[in-house]
């Protein structure tokens, strides 16, 4: 039974599979016109940088999945990857608390989110985006402006490092993709989450823990985004002022390509992965085009644009006056 | 419908004296409470305003000289002109952060191509206020005729106009011609020009607000489906509110560059937040249909002096985004709470 909902929910979700033929068709594509972009070496790069998107997307496709939208991801990310340089300074010995530590901190600002949103009625537009700059007072206020510490080599391995041909931070990303499959797919709490994005009320209506279940998606999404930030700065070697704002933008046009309603309710986290793969890709096209790096910023804004417009149009005689 | 339209406290106290009427056609006795909650959404940021003021003057020099009001004035102009046009689209019932991605756009095209003044600069300018209502209208028009959702459509706009105003200018820089500088730094009759422009916006709204796409913002704003059954054009209207969003975000970019000298593609995100902040600090309600400029004048007078007093006490910059950010969060819980505490005396 379960078995047969996943299969139905990918099979009858074009748009899932749509997305990972994109992913393949683009990579063909953009291996043909720049030799060396298939190779072992510029595979694992790409699927390295993926994977900040795709963890930061996991967050955000639980809570878009609910109905709601997270723009505090920027400084969640980039609080956690400070906290984490500044906690360990340098060293690996203070990891084993440090790490916890951060996740807890993302895990609360979820908490926050979602409390605020869920038990206070806050538009989650402005809930987040006010948390947003309130974490970035907060942190430049606890760093004064000037993060220095370099990560420490443990974390650096977590990013860069590779068992066999496979990067460490891969196994991470598809760990944590497993595990989103396993709650989105066979999970109560899946269930609950798809019936809230669907319709709040007829889920309240139908016994769904309302306020549990949103409390959940902006916690999972707070604690995403502290993970992202951590192994980032791993990749990076440092933490720095800002590093969290692209993910803004491409977790949600990661979200919106793989095929999920922006609205909620429908869609699901491996779609997700697809974009998040798309998305690195068409990064790594950009410099082969001669395009200037800005238009990556463009090409997120038309990605959602054009995904959320397409995915709106056939319902449109049903809502159309 | 005929009470919704006017707005402002009135309108509110009627509205809810029909409602109130019940079956047996008596009114309810309205306590002190519900009189108070419903002068509040304008009471509460003017009240705050006083003590930030009384504030500052303690602590600050010349607080309450000419001087001052110019120079507070000038440094609120660009949040409060973003904020006028973020003021309609919130009446509309809509919300724009395209605001942010307008404002860099326009500081970044200012300091690449007004080069050294004269009339290449004033086409220039005119070109990046027309680009702003331009930006707006497509905004507007997929909000009204694809049906998507403004936060998503002005999320996308917002990342596609921030990328064209980095494509522009990379980095922080450019120049201002000082002809455009000296202007906005003149005194006619003793008073600079920030303060006649908060003038000319409060002319200007009291002006709209009689005007029909001034009747129909707030209408759409009240109910959509109910101004379309009473024969108000809303996707017309709808794009209007937009268009004079996206207007208004560039000429808060074109003021911000006669105080940088300079333009900058990550600028206008500042605004994003500051704008809405500064809209719902001033009492208009993001459910739409409630609200209006005055209380936008006082919630971007409060965030300026905000920074004001931080800086007179010496206190760390970056507490003005914490302050703001709680500000915010707590005018909209105090909003919401309002509306649903005057829905159910109302109903009842």
């Amino acid at each position: 039974m379960s078995r047969m909902l996943l299969l139905r929910r990918l099979a009858g979700n074009r748009s899932i599979l749509l997305a990972y033929a994109g992913a393949v068709v683009l990579f063909a594509v953009t291996s043909a016109f720049s030799p060396g972009f298939a190779s072992a070496s510029h595979v694992r790069i790409l699927l390295i940088q993926a994977s900040f998107i795709g963890i930061v997307a996991l967050g955000q496709s639980f809570v878009i999945l609910g109905g709601g939208i997270d723009l505090s991801v920027p400084w969640t990310l980039n609080g956690a990857a400070i906290l984490v340089t500044l906690f360990a300074n340098g060293k690996d010995g203070p990891l084993w608390w440090a790490i916890p530590l951060v996740l807890a901190l993302g895990a609360c600002v979820g908490l926050l989110n979602g409390l605020g949103i869920a038990l206070l009625g806050i538009s989650p537009i402005i809930m987040t985006l006010g948390m947003n700059v309130i974490l970035s007072g907060a942190l430049l206020l606890y760093t004064n402006g000037a993060p220095t510490a370099v990560a420490p080599s443990a974390i650096q391995t977590l990013a860069t490092g590779r068992v066999g041909p496979v990067p460490y931070d891969t196994l991470l990303w598809a760990g944590l993709a497993a595990i989103a499959t396993l709650v989105l797919t066979w999970t109560a709490l899946g269930r609950h989450l798809y019936a809230l994005g669907t319709n709040r009320t007829v889920a309240l209506f139908s016994g769904v823990a309302t306020l549990r279940v949103t409390v959940v998606t902006y916690v999972v999404s707070g604690v995403a985004a502290s993970l992202a930030g951590i192994v980032l700065t791993g990749y990076t070697g440092q933490a720095y002022l800002g590093m969290g704002d692209p993910y803004l933008f491409s977790s949600v046009a990661a979200v919106a390509i793989g095929g999920a309603s922006i609205l909620g309710g429908s869609g699901h986290y491996l779609g997700t992965v697809a974009g998040a793969l798309i998305l690195t890709v068409l990064a790594g096209l950009l410099p082969i085009l001669n395009l200037n790096p800005a238009a990556l910023q463009i090409i997120y804004g038309l990605v959602i644009l054009v995904t959320v417009a397409a995915a709106t149009l056939p319902g449109r005689q049903a809502v159309a006056r | 419908m005929g009470t919704g339209l006017e707005g402002g406290v009135e309108a509110t106290v009627l509205e809810q004296g029909a409602a109130a009427a019940g079956p047996r056609g008596r009114r309810p006795r309205r306590s002190a409470l519900d009189v108070a909650l419903q002068t509040a959404p304008i009471a509460v940021p003017y009240l705050m305003l006083g003590v930030l003021i009384a504030v500052y003057g303690s602590v600050g020099n010349g607080v309450f000289t000419l001087g001052q009001l110019n120079v507070q004035s000038a440094a609120m102009l660009p949040l409060l002109l973003v904020a006028t046009g973020q003021t309609i689209v919130i009446l509309l019932g809509g919300i724009d952060l395209s605001v942010g991605g307008v404002v860099s756009l326009t500081t970044a095209i200012a300091a690449t191509r007004f080069g050294h003044g004269g009339p290449r600069m004033v086409l220039w300018a005119l070109a990046i206020v027309l680009l702003g209502a331009a930006i707006g209208l497509l905004n507007g028009l997929l909000v009204a005729r694809l049906r998507l959702q403004p936060f998503i459509v002005t999320l996308a706009t917002w990342s596609v106009w921030s990328g064209v105003a980095l494509w522009i200018l990379p980095t922080d820089g450019g120049s201002i011609p000082h002809g455009f500088i000296d202007w906005a730094n003149a005194t006619p009759l003793g008073i600079a020009t920030p303060v006649w422009l908060v003038l000319g916006l409060v002319v200007f709204w009291h002006w709209l607000k009689r005007t029909r796409p001034g009747i129909g913002i707030r209408a759409v704003g009240s109910s959509e489906n109910s101004s379309y059954l009473s024969g108000v054009p809303t996707t017309v209207t709808t794009m209007t509110a937009y268009a004079l969003c996206g207007l208004f975000a560039a000429l808060g970019g074109l003021f911000l560059v006669t105080q940088t000298a300079s333009g900058s593609p990550t600028v206008g995100n500042d605004y994003i937040l500051n704008s809405v902040a500064a809209v719902v600090i001033g009492g208009t309600s993001l459910f739409g249909g409630r609200g209006g400029l005055g209380g936008t004048i006082a919630g971007a007078a409060i965030l300026t002096l905000i920074a004001s007093v931080i800086f007179t006490l010496n206190i760390s910059s970056f507490w003005t985004p914490v302050l703001t950010g709680v500000l915010l969060i707590l005018a909209v819980l105090a909003n919401s709470l309002t509306q649903l505490y005057t829905r159910r005396r109302g109903i009842a």
